[in-house]
């Protein structure tokens, strides 16, 4: 492989700055020590742009786009506080909340975006369908609450990129989509090694570990 | 709420398991360890860890944690004592011994998984402080031969690059570890490589998960690793795939090499290893046409009785390939502990002082005479498996373990347990209650790698911080401070306020650490050798290899059969290794949820096997060697080849290493526990009404 040696400029909200080749949206803006909220993003794993939070304005085109999969192109102009991208985000999370029985934990990562867009699981403009509690708690470490699932795909990746298990899988449709671990087994079951990876990147404790529940507070600050 | 307000205690530290050093970011609350998460900026595991440096923490305040000193009473009981009792016992008991039989009655053993201060500490105490070389660690019993080899051809004791050299690989031989089991993380980067192309070839007894993702897979007979490299070798030279101009500039010695490699063509090695000849040729050719390829080993080459040679064979083809010094071409050694680099780095070794030092160089012993302030023999010690026959033949009269279940880890039990219980005193430091305590006349309370500071230094060679989440239960204290104190109590005292001390004077005395320091160390830490400016070496060996002339040396050796070979006695050969969810002894993860994943074990057998011996899947079946005998369930499986049986060793009730004997390393003593003959036979769980006709004798 040849080592890229040509930079591209690109705008950041009016600052013109430079980044290698390759470079996405979100890492520019992040190295920069900007914030763009993001939920399925993990910098362990290839970006995904499933959950559409980390949407920008980018100059001439027809919408917002993700961040996480944009990659950097010479001339680009970015506005990470355009405005029709933050009233999508902030809709998208707000959606997303909806289908929850209740607040995520104030420490988890839904929980701390939707804080950032001001939104509150009790103060919601659509109250819709919201999933049944359905727990798996077979495991001595780990636990699955599927009520808690965004489907945002990150602890699949993380099984299958970080550790290389693929003991986890993306089930259902819509409002159904869901995880599961091998065909609906314990992870004890399926072909899990019980490294955690899943628990570590889920941004909403659907995964998380037993020890941890008895500390968690539900409810929003 | 951030995460961190959750907890009352976070520290970033560094795993006390595997090798791989995995950065972990440890969270207490009420002084117990409540969630390991990984570091995303650790180097080793970049954001990832296993079910070990993640979950197994539990046992870091279980019940049975040693709390107080122990000593031996009266009626053979341990009973509860104040440190002031225990230490004061050692030292007038160690001290009377030093007098009346010399220093050299005296051994310690220092431990693989603590720090390097408190290895460091461990071998100033018995060189300074009683006066003997008699000290040693357990990569006596696993990566020994890998030392020795590594410094014999190239110069340095460690690997030659970095876990990141996996990624830049094109192709890699993993040969004799099973990484996705014994190093997960590390597995776990391999596996992801294999997924982006890695051209991967396995060599290992056993099909292992690894041998799914790699483009080839080797089977050899246990023991004929030599053969292997050798044939492997003899293809490269004989297809013109050598790297000739490396060859001339760097290296010596390929001649009589080249005349050896006549008598290993691959049909030869056929003959001997049973891999097909056509595989073996397909492995080389991957190897060598690579632009950048890489190998790695385990234990599966070091424990024979010719252990040391093989892994002289493997840098033999590295050096004929030319592929060592950069990136993606690297040599690693998947070294089994946490700190098994470390300890013997910091001297805790029979021959060497700290940087492998001899003990015999008149200047740099003077040195350590100097800053110590005491004079020291220039004969190294004994090794492990010596002190234990000192101890039978009444030669040793007292040791001093610290964290090694020698009784249970250690080959050939039977002997092991003989020495201890002929040693006068024994002192060991640990943080449970194990097999080898049963023997000790004073038991010390120590700490885990959760209640420590320090560094470790992982298989890549980087020195890493290790930070205390949680304090040692009760009155035990750190193994640093322990170690200290009885040294005082000798009559030597160390002038280290913390272990960040003592690393000042062990770079201070070793030139390959000599820009050594806990804050430079960091959060990144440090590759030795660090130059005195701070600078360190991921990857070593680019221009010049660390011996005379700058010039790696080729090894001439020839296969050599094993120290134990199956015969109509003991028809089938044992391998043993690892699982997953335990590590080595088991004393930590067999008191987490670890135990609830995996809680027994059991014996891999052949399905043509498991037909001839009449054993179905989960009976009970009998193993005996010439030196022992134990019983576990037999699991039938196509991952191991017929003639071979495989186990762990994790659980004390198995006791596998009764079965082992005494065949070891021919230069480095390194037991052979991955060849033992033995027969296999189901056994009845009740006893049957009719009696059984007596086996054949």
């Amino acid at each position: 492989m040849s080592t890229p040696t040509a930079t591209i400029r690109v705008e950041i909200d009016g600052v013109a700055t430079e980044v290698a080749p390759g470079t996405t949206v979100l890492d520019a803006v992040r190295a920069r020590g900007g914030e763009i909220a993001t939920l399925c993003f993990d910098e362990r794993q290839e970006p995904f742009g499933a959950c559409r939070v980390c949407l920008i304005g980018v100059d001439g085109a027809p919408g917002p786009v993700a961040a996480c999969t944009t990659p950097c192109r010479d001339g680009m102009k970015v506005d990470t506080r355009d405005p029709a991208a933050l009233r999508v985000a902030a809709a998208t999370v707000e959606l997303v909340l909806s289908e929850l029985p209740g607040p995520p934990a104030a420490h988890t990562e839904l929980a701390i975006v939707a804080r950032g867009f001001g939104l509150q699981h009790g103060a919601l403009r659509w109250p819709g369908a919201q999933h049944e509690v359905e727990h798996d708690e077979r495991h001595p470490y780990l636990t699955l609450h599927h009520e808690l699932c965004i489907s945002c795909g990150r602890c699949v990746r993380a099984c299958d990129e970080v550790q290389g298990a693929f003991a986890l899988t993306a089930t259902g449709r819509g409002f159904e989509a869901n995880i599961a671990a091998g065909l609906h087994q314990s992870f004890r079951e399926s072909t899990c090694v019980s490294c955690g990876a899943c628990a570590d990147t889920c941004p909403t404790d659907a995964i998380t570990e037993i020890s941890l529940l008895a500390m968690v507070e539900p409810g929003e600050r | 709420m951030p995460p961190s307000e959750r907890f009352d205690h976070d520290v970033t530290t560094t795993c006390g398991y595997c090798g791989v050093g995995c950065r972990l970011e440890a969270h207490a609350v009420d002084g117990r360890v409540v969630s390991i998460a990984p570091a995303l900026d650790g180097p080793a595991n970049r954001g990832h860890t296993c079910l070990k440096g993640r979950f197994a923490h539990g046992f870091s305040r279980k019940r049975e944690r040693l709390r107080t000193p122990l000593i031996r009473a009266a009626d053979g009981d341990l009973r509860a004592a104040s440190w002031d009792e225990a230490i004061a016992l050692i030292a007038r008991e160690l001290s009377r011994i030093r007098d009346t039989s010399g220093p050299d009655a005296i051994a310690g053993l220092a431990s693989s998984r603590a720090t390097n201060e408190d290895c460091y500490v461990m071998q100033r105490l018995m060189r300074a402080a009683i006066g003997t070389h008699n000290i040693d660690n357990c990569s006596r019993v696993c990566h020994s031969p890998t030392s020795w080899a590594l410094r014999q051809s190239f110069g340095l004791s460690g690997a030659t690059g970095s876990f990141d050299d996996i990624e830049h690989a094109d192709a890699a031989i993993l040969i004799g570890a099973n990484p996705t089991e014994g190093h997960p993380v590390a597995g776990a980067r391999i596996k992801q490589a294999t997924l982006r192309g890695l051209q991967l070839v396995t060599i290992d007894p056993r099909r292992i998960e690894l041998s799914d993702y790699g483009v080839l897979h080797l089977s050899p007979r246990p023991g004929s690793n030599a053969a292997v490299m050798l044939g492997l070798a003899h293809v490269v030279a004989r297809d013109g795939l050598v790297d000739h101009p490396f060859l001339d500039a760097r290296t010596e010695g390929y001649d009589a090499v080249e005349d050896l490699l006549a008598d290993y063509a691959p049909a030869d090695v056929q003959r001997i290893s049973g891999i097909p000849a056509g595989d073996l040729e397909r492995a080389a050719h991957i190897y060598a046409e690579a632009e950048n390829a890489s190998l790695l080993w385990g234990l599966g080459v070091t424990e024979h009785k010719y252990g040391s040679e093989v892994v002289r064979l493997i840098c033999n083809l590295a050096l004929m390939c030319g592929k060592v010094g950069r990136p993606g071409s690297a040599l690693l050694p998947l070294r089994g502990q946490n700190n098994v680099q470390g300890s013997s780095d910091m001297g805790a070794l029979p021959d060497t002082f700290t940087g492998y030092q001899s003990v015999a160089d008149e200047d740099v012993a003077q040195r350590f005479e100097a800053r110590w302030g005491v004079s020291m023999k220039r004969e190294r010690g004994l090794k492990i498996p010596e002190m234990f026959d000192a101890a039978v033949a009444g030669e040793l009269k007292a040791m001093y373990i610290f964290g090694e279940d020698v009784a249970q880890t250690d080959p050939n039990t039977t002997h092991v347990v003989a020495a201890l219980d002929a040693l006068e005193f024994l002192v060991v430091q640990d943080i449970f209650c194990n097999e080898t305590t049963r023997y000790a006349d004073v038991v010390l309370p120590a700490s885990s790698f959760l209640e420590k500071r320090g560094t470790f230094t992982n298989a890549e060679r980087r020195i890493q911080l290790v930070e205390a989440a949680i304090e040692p239960p009760g009155e035990a204290r750190t193994d640093f401070d322990i170690l200290l104190a009885v040294s005082a109590a000798l009559g030597h005292e160390m002038p280290f306020a913390s272990p960040s001390d003592a690393m000042d004077e062990i770079a201070a005395l070793t030139p390959d650490w000599a820009g050594v320091s806990h804050e430079r160390v960091g959060r990144r830490g440090l590759q030795w050798p660090v130059a005195a400016d701070g600078t360190d070496s991921p990857i070593l060996y680019g221009s010049r290899f660390e011996l005379p002339g700058g010039r790696a040396r080729f090894a001439a050796l020839p296969y050599k059969p094993p120290g134990s070979e199956a015969d109509d006695e003991f028809p089938l050969v044992l391998v043993t290794g690892r699982r997953l969810e335990h590590y080595n002894a088991g004393t930590m993860t067999r008191r987490t949820g670890n135990l609830e994943l995996l809680p027994s074990d059991w014996l891999e057998l052949h399905p043509d096997d498991a037909a001839r011996l009449w054993v179905s899947d989960g009976d009970l079946v009998s193993v005996r060697s010439a030196h022992g005998r134990i019983e576990l369930p037999a699991r039938v499986t196509e991952r191991i080849e017929p003639g071979h049986v495989f186990t762990a060793f994790h659980f004390p009730e198995v006791r596998t290493n009764l079965l082992i004997g005494s065949s070891a390393d021919v230069n480095t003593s390194c037991p052979e526990y991955k060849v033992v003959a033995v027969d296999v036979r189901p056994v009845a769980e009740q006893a049957s009404r009719m009696p059984a006709i007596a086996a054949a004798p």
